[in-house]
């Protein structure tokens, strides 16, 4: 068997906060982030709800280290800025500048949250001099890089963009490349800030609950979508082991495959979503039984909590372990929600618990199974399975292990 | 380590040539004024149902087919992985989208837009029509977008224990926006020179637009291959010892000598910014080295190195050099050993190893 991939740094930042710390306390409190918005400057002001960080640019440029005012980084590039740096307070830059390691990064709509703003202007001949700084940064590898310069590193670099799943497939990447000996490190992750763009491409779909999402629930109506960031450092476990390194859980299976059947609605069955966790399962060389509590993707809309909700039953049976979707408190932050919900799931396994479904009322009628909607702890958990699952059909499941 | 050689089984391009029926694609040689070498659309009605096509943007539609075509050619009809790569996606549907939220005030919008932009689009689709459920990624790299789907490939051929088929490709649309945006960073010359002209050009920053999809059935297994993919490295912003510390690096990861390389495929783009390194590149040859370039015929952008690399298999297959793309004669026989340099506006370099399978 190959030797484990496991995680040994976190960063993160969402509209729980920054850090490890501030967010098991929110989700130990049933405090959400998903509230009125504060700073999207959109016709809907008053009308949704949004997991924002409540810190504007500005201050996410101080945070980060850099000048306040227009300089050049979009939202999405300070928020991958904030998750590294606080990443970074628990692991030596310097280990990532004495051996080859890679940085894979993950994103949905680049600088969008900026371009929108500006796009008009950037078309005229005569674009104001602050928003050429920014012409460039609508594609998604610009966060990738602000934060590979930024720290001066020299890393393997790549971003991946599949949607909703896209920086779980980070975290497959990295572990293949560190298993093969390409590299001995990777850090692996994403980032999407929020914009007009995507809250109204998924108000256009249907898609999104103006008041808090209920993921599995008979009623719910839509995601509410949130931003974010987070960052995985990756290593070999004996390279873990040989330098003393804290182990915050092994990454021990993961899988990614594609429903092949709708542009953006998964199949009805659940036939991809099962197939995935099924995959993961049997790479980690472990059985239903085995997993004691799913981070589901279960982003409240109609079509997902069905396939999902029918996914889990089917592979695990009407008694499952408990499940729950912890997008009521970050809302679906995008390319961010497979690292930021793989990061709850690390949580769940280091302070063993079990992080409540909330705003669930009643059981989906095609369900026999319903998601934890209570806080537990002590709760004796082993092997956590991560779900993420996008447009396109692409479908990840990744586990995580107690070290 | 080394890393499983990708043999490609058949190739696909669309582009502002011909490329797409590959026989006599350079004749006539197309050639634009404008700086914009848009692709010629080939007839996108065969891979994709009537229904469906009518609601498809052109770069879905371009993107499925040059898919698709090399899946066909391949005789395969449902690949182990698809991988695909885009720098910006479907352009002309995010600005339709864009625009549609800032003129109607974010109302009443249509989501075709937004979807069809979603960078994973293209890949969604080939999965549907060539009904493959396994490995399915999308990276948005800029100028090594092509590349790390290449490298996740190999990468994945390595990991297989048995015989597996992958679509690998990459695709990007040029739009008037878009050419106008990247005007003001330089991405384009100022004074824009006939596209057969560019190289005579390269005393001043930038290059000429252009778009394109290409893709590539590769497998672990050479039965039908056409060429290899040997080894690929990408050099970020890499200085002139840099880039010859990778090329001699790559020619000894393969047992090369200068001599022995029949080819060199040169991404040149006319940027006086990147003339040191395609100076380099070519410094490299020997008498035996015909070095041929393709930005002329099919502009530059993110994802360019699928022409060079089409080009590369191309060669390879007919056993000729056409004058068209050949800027200097090498005294080579044969075909057999390419080394492909692409050099991008942003001064990152890919070099390839390509060599002939018969």
């Amino acid at each position: 068997m190959a030797e484990r991939v496991v995680v040994t740094g976190i960063g993160i930042i969402s509209a729980l906060g920054t850090g490890m710390q501030a967010h098991v306390t929110a989700l130990r409190n049933k405090q959400s982030g998903v509230k009125p918005i504060s700073l999207l400057k959109t016709r809907y002001a008053n009308d949704f709800v949004l997991g924002e960080i409540r810190m504007t640019s500005d201050e996410l440029s101080a945070y980060a280290g850099l000048p306040v005012g227009d300089n050049g980084h979009t939202r999405t590039a300070l928020l991958s800025l904030a998750a590294m740096k606080d990443l970074l307070e628990h692991v030596d830059i310097e280990l990532l500048r004495a051996e080859p390691f890679a940085f894979i990064n993950a994103n949905t709509v680049g600088g969008m949250s900026k371009m929108e703003d500006i796009y008009m202007d950037v078309l005229r001949p005569d674009t104001k001099q602050e928003n050429i700084k920014y012409i460039d940064t609508l594609d998604c590898a610009e966060s990738t890089e602000r934060v590979v310069n930024f720290y001066n590193l020299k890393p393997f670099t790549a971003t991946i963009s599949t949607a909703c799943s896209s920086s779980s497939n980070s975290f497959i990447l990295g572990a293949r490349m560190i298993k093969q000996g390409i590299v001995k490190r990777a850090v692996v992750g994403g980032g999407d800030a929020l914009s007009r763009f995507t809250l109204n491409g998924f108000y256009s779909l249907k898609n999104v609950d103006k008041n808090l999402c209920k993921p599995f629930d008979q009623n719910r109506l839509g995601l509410n979508l949130g931003e974010g960031a987070g960052f995985c450092l990756l290593e070999l476990e004996s390279d873990a082991k040989a330098r003393g390194a804290n182990i915050i859980a092994v990454l021990s299976g993961y899988a990614n495959t594609n429903d092949a059947y709708h542009p953006t609605a998964p199949s009805p069955t659940g036939e991809g979503a099962y197939r995935t966790m099924q995959e993961a399962l049997a790479m980690a060389g472990l059985e239903t039984k085995d997993i004691s509590y799913i981070n589901a993707h279960g982003t409240a809309t109609q079509n997902n909590d069905a396939a999902e909700g029918l996914a889990i039953q089917k592979l695990f049976g009407t008694n499952p372990p408990p499940f729950s979707s912890t997008k009521p408190f970050t809302g679906h932050t995008l390319a961010a929600a497979g690292v930021i919900e793989g990061i709850f799931s690390m949580l769940a396994l280091q302070e063993q618990m079990i992080i409540p479904n909330m705003n669930f009322e009643t059981r989906m009628e095609e369900l026999a199974i319903q998601p934890a909607t209570e806080l537990v702890e002590n709760a004796g958990l082993q092997h956590v399975l991560s779900n993420s699952f996008g447009f396109g059909g692409s479908n990840v499941s990744l586990i995580f292990s107690k070290p | 380590m080394t890393m499983q050689p990708l043999y490609i089984i058949s190739a696909c391009s669309i582009t502002a040539q011909d490329t797409y029926n590959r026989e006599n694609f350079l004749n006539p040689v197309r050639s634009i004024d404008d700086g914009r070498l848009f692709v010629i659309d080939p007839d996108y009605t065969k891979y994709i149902n009537p229904v469906a096509i009518r609601r498809m943007s052109r770069m879905l539609k371009r993107g499925i087919t040059a898919g698709m075509r090399s899946l066909d050619e391949a005789g395969i009809k449902t690949p182990d992985g698809i991988i695909v790569g885009t720098s910006r996606g479907s352009v002309t549907d995010m600005e339709i989208f864009l625009h549609e939220l800032i003129e109607l005030d974010e109302q009443a919008l249509n989501p075709a837009g937004f979807i069809q932009s979603t960078y994973n689009s293209v890949n969604g689709w080939l999965a549907m029509l060539s009904k493959c459920t396994g490995y399915n990624q999308t990276y948005v790299h800029r100028g090594f977008t092509l590349e790390l789907c290449l490298f996740d490939a190999m990468l994945m051929l390595s990991e297989a224990k048995e015989k597996k088929h992958l679509l690998a490709g990459a695709f990007d649309e040029l739009t008037p926006e878009y050419f106008t945006i990247r005007t003001k960073i330089n991405y384009y010359k100022e004074q824009l020179p006939n596209s057969l002209n560019l190289y005579k050009h390269d005393d001043s920053t930038g290059s000429i637009g252009g778009e394109g999809a290409h893709f590539f059935t590769v497998s672990n297994d050479p039965a039908n291959a056409t060429s290899s993919l040997r080894s690929l490295a990408m050099l970020q912003k890499p200085t002139v010892a840099e880039l010859q510390a990778g090329i001699d690096n790559i020619l000894k990861e393969n047992n090369l000598d200068k001599e022995d390389i029949d080819v060199l495929v040169c991404g040149m783009n006319g940027d006086s910014r990147t003339r040191s390194l395609v100076d380099t590149a070519i410094n490299n040859c020997s008498a035996n080295t015909t070095v041929v370039n393709f930005k002329h015929l099919g502009g530059e952008y993110d994802t360019a190195s699928g022409f060079g690399l089409w080009l590369a298999d191309h060669l390879c297959r007919t056993q000729l050099i056409p004058s068209e793309v050949t800027c200097k004669v090498g005294t080579s026989a044969s075909v057999k050993n390419i080394l492909f340099c692409n050099t991008t506006i942003m001064g990152n370099v890919s070099l390839m190893v390509v060599t002939s399978v018969n």
